[in-house]
C-alpha cells in the first residue's frame, strides 16, 4: 500500500469524524419548534447599552452601493420569516395591513396620536439639520420638538403631499415611521425662542438664530394665497438618535441584530413597495435607528422617514425623468448612448408626463413596469429580493382598496382635487400592475387550511385579486412528516380543479404532522409548477397551520 | 531536477509537507474533532433549545458577548470628513483655497481667498483674493457688492484689481495672421470700478458701469516663443510699447431665461455697449458686443442643441485706433476650440458656435461640436464668407447650476489637434 493511498484514507477519515460530530446537532433541531409559527420577534431583550450613533455619510452610501455591492447578493429565503413565511413583528416592522384591513380612519391616522396640529403657540427653536427642503425645526408648548418643511415656489403642495401620503402607506405596511402633519404657518406670528441657534451657512459656525434667518427660509417657500405657509410638520421620535441603518450586514453593537439586513424580508420586499410608490429614494440614508428606553432597558427601534421624494416629487423640484427608471449610474445604457452618440435612448426617455398640477410633480402609471423599476442606487436588500418575498409584500398591496388609496391621498388636503384624482388613480394603476406581477411570480396558493373533517382548503391570491383566472389543475402530493428528521413518508398524490379537497385518511390518520405539496398547472404562468410546501401539525382541536414555504 | 533542488533549499519546508507528517496533520484532526470538539458540538452538550425563541435568543445571547463599536473604513472615513468639513468650506465665507484659470492660457491657477457677506447687516459682501497660475500669471482683486437691495432688483458694487499675464500668445492682427508668427507679450492690468444693476423682470437686466485701468505692455515671458517686438511694431500691433490709461464707461442689456442654469432650453441674449477714452485720444474707441444664445432639448431635455452667434465691431475716434489688447480674440477652450489660445485678433470678430449635447449618465455630458468665425479689419466684412472652422468632441460633468469640469477635443482646423481640459461650460 502507497504512503500517498494511505494518506487518502486518513483524511476521508478525517473528515468522517469531523461530519459525524456535527450530525446530532442537525437531528436534534426540529423543523418545527413547538411555539412555531412565532408573531413576535423579540429583538428588544437584550440590553443594547452599547450601541452609539454612526455618523452618515451620504457620499458614502452612493459610492459603497453604487460601485462596491456591499452584503451578501445571494439567492436564499429571507433568514426573518417565521415558518409560515411570514414576518413576525419585531423592532423593525410590526404587521398592520398584511395582518387584518385597517378601517378607513386608521389608514389615515398612520402613526399620528393627533387629529391635526395648529402651530400657534408654538417657537421656532433651531434649523434643519440636513436635507434639500427648506425648514427649521419648532417646539410645540410642552416642549416637544418638530421640524417644519415647506413646499418649493414651483410645486406648491407637492413635497408636504408626498410625505403625509408616504408616511400613511409605509405605517400601514407595518415600518415604524415618524408622525406627520400638514399645517398652515402665519408669518405675522412665529415666534422664535430666545435660545433657538443655528449653524450660519456662510461660516459653518452655530450662532442665534434670528427672524431674518426664518425670513430667508420663508423665501424659498411655497406661499398660500392668504400669505400663509403650508408646511409640513414631522414630530421627531422618541429616543436617542443612532443615524441610518444599513440595507445590509447588522450592527456590529447592537446584541439583537443578528439577522443580516439584506435577508430581512420587510427591508428585500421594500423594493415592492418603492417600485408602486416610486420611492426612489429608498437608502440608507433615509432611514433612522432610535436608542429607546422601556423600563430600563434599552433597545434599537428602526425607522423608515423622509418620504417628501416619492411619487412625482423631488422634494425640491418635480421629479427627474430617470427617477424611479435607472440608477444614477447605470453602466450599460450610458455606454450604448456614448457609443451611438446618443441615437440611442432610453425607453423613460419617451415617457409623456400628462398635463397635471404643479403638487403632483412628474408621475405616471402608464408605463410603470414593477420589474424594471430602480432607486437612486443599488440596495442589498432590493438585490436579495426573490418571488416569494416579492409575493408577501404584494399580499399587503391587494389589501390597499381604490377607497383606501384615496382616503390616503386625501389625506395630503390638496387644494386641487384634481391632484387627488389623478394621483389616486395612478396609485390604483400601479398597485394593478404590482399585483399583476408580483402575485403572479410564485405559485399564489395562500390561506391553506385543513379541517378536523379532514377537509383541505387553499385561496388563490393572484384569482382573488383579479390578476388571473384560475389554475387548471392543483396537483397535490400528501404525506406524513417527521418533524424531528425532516424526512416524509406514505405519500399520497392526487389532483384537483378546485381549491377544496379532501385529505387522504391514509396519510392524515393518527399523523402527528403532514406536508403537503401542491403544484399549480396554468397555461401562463410556468413559476406556479414549483410548489408550494405546506406543514400542518395535529392540535387537540384539530390541525394547525405550521410551515409554508413557497419558493425553495 | 528541480524538485530535488528545492529540497536541497527548503529542509523546513519539505518537513512540514511531506506525505507522512501531512497523515499525522490529518490524524491531530480527528483526534482534535473527537476530544476536542467544535462550537457546534459544544452546543449540543447544552440542553437543546425548545422552542424557536430560545434559539433566536441564544443567538442574540452568543452576540452580546462579543458586541464592538462601529468602525468606519478609511474611504468612508475621508468621505465622511470630505462631507462634514471640506465641501462645506467651499461657498462660505471666511479664507478658503481658490482653484481654476486666471485667463485662458494661463494653466491651472491656485491661490488663496476671503469672503464676507455679512457687512452692512448682510446686505454687503466683500470678496478678496489672490491667485497664480503655473504659468506664473497672478491677479489680486477685491469688490464690494451689495446684490440684494431693494428686494433684490437692484444690486451696486465696487472693485478693484490688478493682473500680470507674462506669457500673451498674439499671431498679428487680422484674418491672414500667421500661426507661424506666434509671440508672447506681457501685459500687467490696473482696474477699478464701479457698477450697477437693475432687474425690472424676473429674466431681465439691465446695467452699467463705468470703470478706470492703465495697461502696461512689456515682452513676453516665455522661453519657448519670442517676444512680440521681434515681429511686431507699433504700426502693425497698435499699441504696443505703450502704457495707456483707460475711461471706460459701459451699457449691458441682459435677457436670460435660460432652464436651468446649465441650460437646456431658453436663451441669454447679452449687448453691452462700451466706450474705451483714452487720455490722449489716440486709442479711443467704442466697441459693441452682442452675445445670443439659444438652448433647445428633447427627449425629456437629456438631448441638447445649444447654438451662440457671437459678434465685436469696434469702432476708433478720429484719427484714433483700436489697441491689440483690446480687439476681441477668437481661438482657445472658449471660441473656435480647433485653434490655440489668441489665434485671431481684430477690431470686429464673427463667432458661431453649435453643440450637441446628450446625456450619458447623470452629471456626465457628452457633446459633438462645430466652432466657425473669423475676424476682421472692417465692419463690412463681418459675414458668414470664409470662415475658419473646426470641430470635435467633449465630454462635461455638470450639475443643473452649471458644468463643473470640461473636457474638449477640437480637430479639423489649420491649426492642428487641440484638447482643452476647463472648470466651467463653453456657452
Amino acid at each position: 500500500m502507497s504512503s500517498k493511498r494511505i494518506t487518502h484514507q486518513r483524511v476521508a477519515l478525517g473528515l468522517l469524524a469531523l461530519v459525524l460530530s456535527m450530525v446530532p446537532v442537525a437531528s436534534q433541531s426540529p423543523s418545527f419548534y413547538p411555539d412555531d409559527p412565532i408573531a413576535l420577534d423579540d429583538d428588544m431583550s437584550l440590553d443594547a447599552a452599547k450601541v452609539v450613533r454612526i455618523a452618515d455619510s451620504n457620499i458614502y452610501d452612493f459610492v459603497e452601493n453604487t460601485f462596491a455591492n456591499p452584503g451578501v447578493r445571494h439567492d436564499v429565503r429571507a433568514q426573518n420569516v417565521n415558518t409560515i413565511g411570514d414576518v413576525p413583528d419585531s423592532s423593525w416592522f410590526v404587521n398592520r395591513m398584511g395582518q387584518r384591513p385597517l378601517s378607513t380612519a386608521e389608514l389615515v391616522r398612520g402613526p399620528d396620536r393627533f387629529d391635526s396640529v395648529s402651530l400657534d403657540g408654538w417657537k421656532v427653536s433651531g434649523d434643519k439639520s440636513s436635507g434639500l427642503q427648506p425648514g427649521f425645526r419648532m417646539t410645540d408648548p410642552t416642549g416637544h420638538l418638530y421640524q417644519i418643511e415647506f413646499d418649493p415656489p414651483s410645486n406648491p403642495e407637492m413635497a408636504t403631499g408626498a410625505e403625509i401620503i408616504g408616511t400613511a402607506f409605509y405605517h400601514a405596511f407595518g415600518y415604524h415611521t415618524v408622525e406627520v402633519y400638514i399645517a398652515e404657518l402665519d408669518p405675522a406670528k412665529i415666534e422664535i425662542n430666545p435660545e433657538a441657534r443655528m449653524t450660519d451657512p456662510l461660516v459653518g459656525k452655530r450662532r442665534r438664530l434670528t427672524r431674518r434667518d426664518v425670513d430667508e427660509v420663508l423665501s424659498r417657500a411655497a406661499r398660500m394665497p392668504n400669505g400663509h405657509y403650508r408646511v409640513l410638520v414631522s414630530r421627531f421620535a422618541d429616543g436617542a438618535p443612532l443615524g441610518n441603518f444599513r440595507y445590509y450586514g447588522t450592527r456590529p453593537d447592537d446584541p439583537n441584530d443578528i439577522i443580516p439586513h439584506e435577508d430581512r424580508r420587510e427591508l428585500r420586499a421594500a423594493r415592492v413597495f418603492g417600485a408602486w410608490l416610486n420611492h426612489d429614494d429608498s437608502r440608507g440614508v433615509n432611514s433612522l435607528d432610535m436608542l429607546h428606553t422601556d423600563g430600563g432597558r434599552r433597545y434599537v427601534k428602526h425607522y423608515m422617514f423622509d418620504f417628501g421624494s416619492i411619487m412625482g416629487s423631488g422634494t425640491v423640484f418635480a421629479q427627474r425623468h430617470r427617477a424611479g427608471n435607472e440608477y444614477i449610474v447605470d453602466w450599460a445604457p450610458g455606454w450604448l448612448t456614448l457609443a451611438t452618440l446618443g441615437l440611442y435612448t432610453r425607453d423613460w426617455l419617451h415617457i409623456d408626463y400628462p398635463d397635471v398640477p404643479p403638487s403632483v410633480g412628474r408621475f405616471e402609471g402608464r408605463s410603470f413596469d414593477p420589474l424594471e423599476w430602480r432607486p437612486e442606487y443599488p440596495n442589498s436588500a432590493f438585490d436579495n429580493m426573490r418571488a416569494d418575498d416579492a409575493f408577501w409584500a404584494a399580499r399587503i398591496v391587494a389589501k390597499f382598496s381604490d377607497a383606501d388609496i384615496r382616503a390616503i391621498v386625501s389625506k395630503a388636503r390638496y387644494s386641487d382635487p384634481r391632484a387627488t384624482d389623478y394621483i389616486t388613480a395612478t396609485l390604483i394603476e400601479r398597485r394593478n400592475k404590482v399585483l399583476k406581477t408580483w402575485l403572479t411570480a410564485a405559485n399564489p396558493l395562500v390561506d391553506f387550511a385543513l379541517g378536523s373533517d379532514g377537509a383541505f382548503t387553499f385561496t388563490n391570491a393572484a384569482v382573488a385579486a383579479g390578476v388571473a383566472t384560475p389554475a387548471t389543475e392543483y396537483r397535490v402530493r400528501w404525506s406524513r412528516f417527521d418533524n424531528s428528521t425532516g424526512s416524509t413518508t406514505g405519500a399520497i398524490e392526487a389532483t384537483t380543479t378546485g381549491t377544496r379537497m379532501p385529505a387522504p385518511p391514509a396519510v392524515v390518520k393518527d399523523a402527528e404532522f403532514v406536508q403537503v405539496d401542491i403544484a399549480s398547472e396554468h397555461p401562463q404562468f410556468s413559476a406556479w409548477k414549483a410548489p408550494v410546501t405546506v406543514h400542518f401539525r395535529r392540535h387537540s382541536s384539530g390541525w394547525g397551520l405550521v410551515g409554508v414555504s413557497r419558493v425553495q | 531536477m528541480i524538485h530535488a533542488a528545492r529540497e536541497r533549499r527548503c529542509p523546513v519546508y519539505n518537513a512540514l509537507v511531506s506525505r507522512r507528517v501531512i497523515g499525522f496533520y490529518v490524524w491531530v484532526g480527528f483526534v482534535v474533532a473527537i476530544a476536542a470538539p467544535a462550537p457546534a458540538f459544544a452546543q449540543a452538550s447544552a440542553p437543546p433549545p425548545q422552542t424557536r425563541a430560545e434559539v433566536l435568543q441564544r443567538a442574540r445571547d452568543e452576540k452580546g458577548r462579543s458586541v464592538t463599536p462601529y468602525e468606519r473604513n478609511g474611504l468612508e472615513r475621508a468621505l465622511n470628513t470630505v462631507e462634514t468639513r471640506v465641501q462645506s468650506y467651499f461657498g462660505r465665507d471666511g479664507v478658503h483655497p481658490k482653484f481654476g484659470s486666471l485667463d485662458t492660457g494661463s494653466g491651472f491657477a491656485f491661490g488663496v481667498g476671503y469672503l464676507n457677506r455679512r457687512l452692512v447687516d448682510r446686505e454687503g459682501a466683500l470678496n478678496i483674493w489672490g491667485a497664480v497660475s503655473l504659468k506664473k500669471y497672478w491677479a489680486v482683486e477685491g469688490s464690494f457688492d451689495m446684490p440684494s437691495l431693494a428686494a433684490g432688483w437692484l444690486t451696486l458694487g465696487t472693485y478693484a484689481r490688478h493682473q500680470d499675464y507674462p506669457q500673451q500668445a498674439f499671431f498679428g492682427i487680422g484674418p491672414e495672421s500667421r500661426r507661424d508668427d506666434q509671440t508672447a507679450f506681457r501685459i500687467v492690468n490696473s482696474m477699478a470700478g464701479g457698477r450697477a444693476r437693475v432687474k425690472p423682470a424676473r429674466s431681465l437686466t439691465v446695467g452699467g458701469g463705468v470703470e478706470y485701468f492703465r495697461h502696461e505692455l512689456a515682452p513676453g515671458r516665455s522661453k519657448e516663443i519670442p517676444s512680440i517686438e521681434a515681429l511686431f511694431t507699433d504700426a502693425t500691433a497698435a499699441g504696443l510699447g505703450t502704457t495707456r490709461n483707460f475711461l471706460r464707461p459701459y451699457f449691458t442689456f441682459e435677457y436670460d431665461y435660460r432652464q436651468p442654469r446649465n441650460a437646456r432650453k431658453g436663451g441669454w441674449y447679452r449687448l453691452e455697449a462700451s466706450r474705451f477714452a483714452d487720455a490722449t485720444d489716440q486709442f479711443t474707441f467704442n466697441r459693441v458686443d452682442v452675445d445670443l444664445r439659444q438652448y433647445g432639448s428633447i427627449l425629456a431635455e437629456r438631448r441638447v442643441l445649444a447654438v451662440r452667434l457671437y459678434a465685436s465691431t469696434s469702432e476708433p475716434g478720429s484719427g484714433a485706433r483700436v489697441p491689440f489688447y483690446l480687439m476681441p480674440t477668437l481661438g482657445g477652450h472658449d471660441s473656435l476650440r480647433g485653434f490655440r489660445d489668441y489665434r485671431f485678433r481684430g477690431p470686429h470678430a464673427i463667432l458661431t458656435q453649435t453643440e450637441y449635447r446628450f446625456e450619458v449618465w447623470s452629471g456626465f455630458d457628452a457633446a459633438l461640436f462645430y466652432d466657425a468665425g473669423k475676424v476682421t479689419l472692417r465692419r463690412s466684412d463681418l459675414n458668414f464668407k470664409d470662415l475658419e472652422h473646426d470641430y470635435g468632441f467633449g465630454f462635461r460633468f455638470n450639475t443643473d447650476n452649471g458644468t463643473i469640469l470640461r473636457i474638449d477635443a477640437g480637430f479639423g482646423s489649420s491649426d492642428g489637434k487641440h484638447l482643452y481640459i476647463v472648470f466651467g461650460d463653453v456657452f
